[in-house]
């Protein structure tokens, strides 16, 4: 199918147009909200739904077969981190704090992102690897972990240059250092897998995996049926919150603004290829790649705020929800998929060919 | 009645600020203190608005004037400079001083 009819058709999913008309309530300004206690509940049910197709799934097809896919995972999240970093830092010229905390931004996954992946999918009538829910699950700390360890190095080491002008007494200050981004991590570490997205989603499997089909069947009707239904509602609570913010984009620059899309094409490109080199079924590369391109929008200000502190929080959070988020759902969603499709379907990878063929 | 005087420390700050702020208060041995959550609008534009991440939160801390100064340093020091936060002190009296 073509890449441009197929964002078409996508655009006017539910989901996008309730996406669309959120961001409108919220420039005519309308009082339009969705209660705050619903709003909170929505990404809990999302996580569980998630979860629980992921456990069920993965009761049919094992364990061993989703390891490889979740070390590439996590590799790619941690390259991919570093190459944001490198962008913003030396391109961009950002300072090390917004570099890194935008960096893992990027590098984290977006859990929203991945429930309008899944009805996406559903919409095509396309299935996908069930442990992806895992991956979703061990990815969201690995960026934001990695961030804050460079960040602390790099602070204690300009703390080092600059007391070694008055004083020999390295060690000590290497020490102090040290400690703190311990004491740091471990704190970042034990909050994100005590947080509620991943206990809720690892929670999930594990009940899901236990129940199997069989136990899913009384509360299929909450779990399976209406959660297209929910990401639906979730979205005009997202689209208003967008809209919100459409005047701080003014603030985010050219430079972040085309990095806020160019990254995540790229990134989730790579996924899908490399996802299909591992034999990931059509719809699970382009999950992988979802994983890949996505930008965390809910968990990162909570985790970076603390870590952090130092970087603007409206740079990260005006980026990847205002810019980076809408991308993702209207138009790269298509792209990848018909990247996987392509790559599936010819059975060998000649996406130059097509590439040339649709741009020339 | 007698009332005895004490000083109220009011912090209005992001909620995401609210564990530092407590943590502050409990290295100087302060376990009493009061929060809600409020909206408003300030140097930092206009907050309380979408995710709970961005709502502002008011930590209101009786104490006396002894621990007052130390207090307050410490959280200028560690949270005025990346925080959205305002803080400010006012008399007030209670009828149990023992509690503070």
């Amino acid at each position: 199918m073509d890449i441009l009819h197929l964002i078409q058709s996508n655009l006017l999913t539910p989901i996008i147009l309730f996406f669309l008309f959120g961001i409108i309530a919220a420039r005519i300004k309308s009082d339009l909200k969705i209660p705050e206690a619903i709003s909170e509940f929505l990404p809990i049910y999302l996580l569980a739904a998630i979860g629980l197709h992921g456990g069920i799934e993965m009761r049919n097809t094992g364990f061993a077969e989703m390891l490889i896919p979740m070390l590439v995972a996590i590799g790619l999240s941690l390259l991919f981190t570093l190459n944001h970093y490198q962008i913003l830092r030396r391109l961009g010229k950002f300072n090390i704090f917004d570099s890194y905390a935008l960096a893992s931004t990027y590098g984290a996954v977006g859990a929203v992102t991945f429930s309008v992946g899944l009805s996406f999918l559903k919409n095509q009538g396309v299935t996908s690897e069930g442990y992806l829910a895992a991956i979703l699950a061990v990815l969201e700390p690995v960026a934001f972990i990695m961030a804050i360890f460079l960040t602390n190095m790099a602070v204690s080491k300009q703390i080092r240059t600059k007391k070694q002008s008055f004083t020999n007494n390295e060690k000590s200050d290497i020490d102090i250092g040290m400690k703190e981004t311990k004491t740091k991590l471990s704190q970042v570490l034990k909050e994100s897998i005590t947080g509620k997205a991943i206990v809720i989603l690892l929670g999930s499997i594990v009940i899901g995996y236990i129940i199997g089909e069989e136990g899913f069947e009384p509360i299929s009707i909450v779990f399976d049926e209406l959660f297209t239904g929910a990401i639906v509602i979730f979205m005009i609570e997202m689209g208003i919150i967008a809209g919100q913010r459409l005047e701080d984009i003014k603030k985010v620059g050219v430079f972040l603004t085309s990095f806020a899309i160019i990254m995540p094409t790229f990134n989730g490109i790579i996924g899908v290829l490399v996802s299909t080199l591992l034999g990931l079924s059509l719809g699970g590369a382009v999950m992988f790649g979802l994983l890949l391109a996505s930008a965390s929008f809910i968990a990162a200000p909570a985790v970076l705020r603390h870590a952090i502190p130092q970087a603007n929080p409206s740079l990260y959070i005006t980026s990847a929800l205002g810019i980076t988020f809408p991308y993702n759902i209207i138009v790269l969603l298509p792209i990848m998929f018909t990247v996987s499709t392509l790559v599936h379907g010819e059975g060998t990878i000649d996406l130059f060919n097509y590439v040339s063929k649709v741009f020339i | 009645m007698k009332l005895y005087d004490v000083k109220l420390l009011t912090i209005t700050c992001e909620i995401l600020a609210q564990k530092n702020v407590i943590d502050i208060l409990k290295n100087h041995n302060i376990t009493g203190y009061t929060t809600y959550e409020v909206e408003g609008n300030g140097a930092k534009g206009l907050r309380g608005q979408g995710f709970k991440n961005e709502k502002n939160v008011k930590v209101e801390v009786i104490m006396r004037e002894e621990k007052l100064s130390d207090v307050v340093e410490d959280v200028s020091r560690t949270l005025f400079p990346d925080f959205a936060i305002i803080l400010y002190v006012s008399d007030v009296g209670v009828v149990r001083t023992e509690k503070f």
